[in-house]
């Protein structure tokens, strides 16, 4: 066993606290009362389980030569803390804990594994044999975790792994990385920790401020329509005043100075009243037309800015590691992204302006309240918070009933769809009957939910009118008695107000889900700034290098790789290509041949091991060397939206047209291509016309052969197409290849006869490697395959 | 991949594979009381012995692993027997666990079964509070008081049955409520988003 002592460990043993300084003070106590020696601890990492699965915590603690666990006693009524809860104060253990400890013999240990259950695991040691130290002896389990500690035991697994293989140690394999699972400021896990956000502590100021930026260019028209806004705002308080003051105690009321303002004689009443009439029509177009300029603007702004704000997602997403693309959970990222920009502009220009004007309204038709008649202001106003209660309270579960309504109708669909697809197999098996049981089922759901929105759509409406019929009522009662008993003033005043407790409602419902629509548009605005952030994880090297003229040698060395940390796919691979040759890859499936090839086209960074092209590392090499110099033609092939000439294009847009009928004959794509009716312009991909399997292919070799590649890598390029074409297409593959570095995968062993040299990869290692005589005569996995295929084809003769 | 049904490439390969699959379907073999013997091994597993197994041969197994094929609709029923290893194979498996084995046995394996299936059922719901795209559940469960946090998506809480619901949180731990009919008026308004 050696264990290299790099910086990191030389650190640990100087201030042994950076290992065990995470343990609580009792325990570690106890384990120097055993005789453990801090110098000596490894890792210590963390469990939730006894090994009867109740839920307690617990600690691995590894050491050079022992595995000693420690477990503290469960405690009824004890809260469980799971990820997004977790926070650091509840991984606090209480000191006057009772401790139950094993231990285990390192040297003794032949491998140790993890059983994985249904929501966790065990971590489980297997003994050497006594008679035969190779053999197998007993195994007893260890440990047991949730899911939540799962990371513990696979870093155990993973460390008496390489011990038993007597490997180096190295410093990432002891890296502590749980620290950087907790949000620094308020120290709860993070919900998902390839996103490190933390949502209570998302900066909403930067955010916000961020957001703002895309508004600036068009802050005039921004400005316009704040004014439209003010104006509107205006004209709502003016409208009322007119219609109840003016109208009523002015002009009705004859008010001698108000005529003599407008120097009209004190008897010309239809004339004042026709201007008053008027007046009140202009001020109503006037609203429309400030409402109709404002729509206007918005519409003007609003998609813009959502345009702009997509091409920064996009132009981001394309600069991002296809690991980023493959995540499950930032495949949903993907999705909501689309709809993220159009939640934040719609925010930024609709909500928020209008939020402000609202607030302008409130306090300026409460301040004309006041002035006309206080007592009637608060009993006005008095109603007001009863109002935003109610559509505060029950709006959120108003969302919720049609947010179950959506996803009823999603599943009703999504059922119908699958019905549609499956319409054969429906058919076939004579199931119609059950099928519509099984619609009727889900149409059921969609019925309910459908009742369960209109019947709280109408609880709600019915309250929220109620408390604002009931607000009127009260202004009207309240003013009437006013006017009548204490005749404190006229019924001009009571219509205004009447006109202002109407209005107010208005504003009134808008802010009660302002503060919700804010924090979704901070929640989206944040997805967005993370990916136009993200780092990618396979980036170009600043002084990268560039080469003119490659050779096309390709070598692996000690490659180790799998896609999650801790399952590696590739184990210790070791393999070089000369420039020019042909390398075919032979192996089950999952044995890990493309991930091979995907190491070679650098769209994954090895774990361990290094990729070189003609000796210099792929990590160091300019993306445009890579890129301009790999080509791959893969069992799935992809069409872009264009027409086929534009799709052999691709890599190489300014081809001209002979070039590309050149590479089409090659591919011997030309006749199929001519056969169609609109010949090289026919448009395919998702919308244009359906290709057959094999034309596809052909036409992805054609691609590949139009960008000339020095490396290709044919990745199960005839698996999809019929034996007949398999031929054709296998004659313009041997075209391509020459000259050209190959590496061809393929299930179909004839098709690598051409190959100089073979390798053959069983569970993500190299179980041989030769030229084709060479493995047959080995006798060994090559061979088998050989034998069964030949017995396969013999098969299909007969047929 | 549509063509990969017509064409024979893939099958061509896995003829290996699939002769084997055929073999091992043909082996289905049931075990019971008569032809298998269980037995605990101080590791805290079970092994197995089959005296006369294939071509009449014993067969023992150190340590086997016990799984349900109907975890769900059939916790008792067909009851496979398998290998340890991460490819693993079935032995045996086991009709009736009531019926088909010693009551030693059953207890035996049922506490195998118990480890694999362990899920906490909850008991009662303190609170679901929904935030950003995540749900924060307070319940408690069979296994004490256990706060954990889900996503808001369909996937999170699934219904088993129409009254029993399995939900998965974020690292993929596994809560049930057996049957939510049975929860008070108040805990069943805070799951309705759910149901």
């Amino acid at each position: 066993m050696r264990i290299t002592r790099g910086k990191k460990n030389r650190k640990i043993s100087e201030e042994p606290k950076q290992v065990t300084g995470k343990l609580p003070q009792e325990l570690e106590n106890k384990l120097w009362a055993r005789g453990v020696k801090e110098s000596d601890v490894l890792v210590c990492v963390r469990t939730d389980m006894d090994l009867t699965c109740a839920f307690t915590p617990g600690w691995i603690i590894m050491t050079k030569d022992r595995l000693i666990t420690a477990t503290a006693d469960p405690l009824s009524g004890e809260v469980h803390y799971f990820k997004g809860m977790e926070t650091r104060n509840t991984r606090k253990i209480a000191s006057d804990r009772e401790w139950t400890f094993a231990e285990f013999d390192i040297s003794d240990v032949k491998n140790a594994y993890v059983e994985r259950t249904v929501s966790g695991g065990f971590l489980i040691l297997v003994h050497k044999d006594k008679d035969d130290p190779e053999a197998e002896g007993a195994a007893e389990t260890v440990a047991a975790v949730s899911n939540h500690c799962m990371g513990s035991a696979t870093k155990i697994e993973r460390l008496c792994e390489k011990l038993a293989e007597d490997k180096e140690i190295k410093d990432e394999d002891l890296e502590d990385d749980e620290e950087e699972e907790y949000c620094p400021i308020c120290g709860t896990m993070y919900p998902d920790s390839d996103r490190k956000v933390c949502p209570k502590c998302m900066n909403k100021k930067s955010i916000f401020r961020r957001t703002i930026g895309y508004l600036k260019p068009y802050k005039w028209r921004i400005l316009v329509m704040f004014l439209c806004y003010l104006a509107t705002a205006a004209l709502n308080i003016v409208w009322p005043y007119l219609n109840g003051v003016v109208l009523y105690r002015k002009v009705l009321g004859k008010d001698e100075k108000f005529l003599s303002f407008l120097s009209i004689e004190g008897n010309r009443y239809v004339t004042i009243l026709l201007l008053i009439v008027l007046t009140m029509v202009m001020t109503k177009i006037t609203m429309q037309l400030v409402g109709i300029l404002q729509g206007v603007m918005t519409a003007k702004i609003v998609p813009r800015v959502v345009k702009s704000m997509r091409n920064d997602v996009f132009g981001a997403m394309g600069k991002l590691s296809i690991n980023f693309f493959t995540s499950k959970q930032t495949g949903s990222l993907m999705t909501r992204v689309m709809s993220d920009s159009d939640e934040v502009s719609g925010f930024f220009i609709d909500g928020l302006p209008y939020f402000l004007i609202n607030v302008f309204s409130i306090i300026a038709m409460a301040v004309v309240m006041f002035r006309l008649s206080w007592p009637l202001a608060i009993v006005a106003l008095m109603f007001m918070p009863i109002t935003f209660l109610v559509s505060w309270k029950m709006l959120p579960r108003l969302w919720h009933r049609y947010g179950r309504r959506h996803r009823a109708t999603r599943s009703l669909n999504s059922k119908i769809h699958d019905n549609l697809s499956g319409a054969r197999v429906v058919k076939a098996f004579g199931q119609e009957s059950s099928e519509v049981k099984r619609f009727d089922k889900s149409n059921e759901k969609v019925r309910s939910a459908d009742l369960a929105v209109m019947n709280y759509d109408n609880k709600f409406s019915a309250l929220y009118s109620a408390a604002e019929n009931l607000a009127s009522l009260m202004v009207y009662i309240v003013g009437a008695y006013l006017i009548l008993i204490q005749k404190r003033f006229d019924y001009a005043i009571l219509i205004t107000f009447a006109g202002y407790v109407g209005q107010m409602t208005g504003p009134m419902d808008f802010m009660s889900f302002f503060f919700r629509w804010f924090t979704n548009c901070m929640n989206s605005a944040q997805r967005m700034f993370e990916i136009i952030d993200a780092v990618p994880e396979i980036a170009e090297k600043e002084d990268a290098v560039s080469l003119d003229t490659i050779e096309g040698t390709i070598e692996m060395k000690n490659v180790t790789f799998g896609y999650e940390k801790n399952k590696p796919v590739l184990k210790n691979i070791n393999m070089k290509v000369e420039g020019g040759h042909m390398l075919g890859i032979v192996g089950r499936s999952g044995a890990g041949k493309t991930t091979i090839v995907n190491l070679i086209s650098r769209l994954y960074d090895p774990q361990e091991g290094s990729v070189t092209l003609d000796g210099v590392n792929l990590k160091d090499l300019s993306f445009k060397t890579l890129r301009g110099n790999v080509a791959m033609v893969s069992q799935e092939t992809y069409m872009f939206m264009g027409t086929v000439a534009e799709n052999i294009a691709y890599a190489k847009k300014d081809a001209s047209r002979a070039e590309i009928i050149r590479a089409a004959v090659l591919a011997s794509a030309h006749d199929f291509i001519c056969r169609m009716p609109d010949g090289y312009d026919t448009m395919i991909g998702s919308s244009g016309r359906e290709l057959s399997g094999g034309e596809r292919q052909r036409i992805s070799i054609a691609r590949a052969i139009l960008a000339n590649p020095k490396i290709l890598i044919l990745d199960e390029a005839t698996a999809a197409v019929d034996t007949e074409t398999e031929q054709a297409i296998q004659q313009s593959i041997n075209m391509l290849i020459k000259g050209r570095t190959t590496i061809s995968i393929a299930h179909r062993l004839s098709t690598l006869r051409d190959a100089d040299t073979l390798i053959v990869i069983d569970e993500g290692k190299i179980a041989e490697e030769g030229t084709h005589e060479e493995l047959l005569a080995k006798k060994g996995v090559y061979y088998k395959l050989k034998e069964l295929q030949t017995k396969a084809l013999a098969l299909k003769g007969i047929e | 991949m549509g063509f990969k049904n017509f064409e024979g490439a893939d099958e061509e390969f896995n003829l290996e594979q699939m002769e084997a699959e055929t073999e091992a379907m043909l082996r289905l073999r049931f075990l019971n009381s008569y032809n298998a013997k269980f037995e605990r091994t101080p590791g805290g597993f079970v092994s197995l012995d089959i005296p006369v197994g294939e071509d009449d041969k014993p067969e023992h197994y150190d340590r086997v692993r016990v799984v349900r094929s109907f975890p769900f609709t059939a916790p008792d029923s067909y009851i496979s027997i398998r290998t340890t290893e991460e490819k693993s194979k079935e032995i045996g498996i086991i009709k009736d666990i009531t019926k088909d084995v010693t009551k030693e046995t059953r207890k035996m394996l049922e506490e195998q079964m118990n480890l694999r299936y362990f899920t906490p059922v909850i008991t009662k719901i303190n609170d679901i509070k929904e935030e950003y795209g995540h749900a924060y559940w307070d319940v408690v469960t069979t296994e004490g008081p256990c706060k954990f946090v889900i996503y808001m998506n369909s996937s999170s809480v699934v219904s088993l049955t129409d009254v029993r619901l399995m939900i998965t949180d974020l690292d993929g731990n596994r809560f049930e409520i057996p049957d939510f009919t049975k929860l008070s008026a108040g805990e069943l308004k805070k799951l309705d988003l759910f149901l």
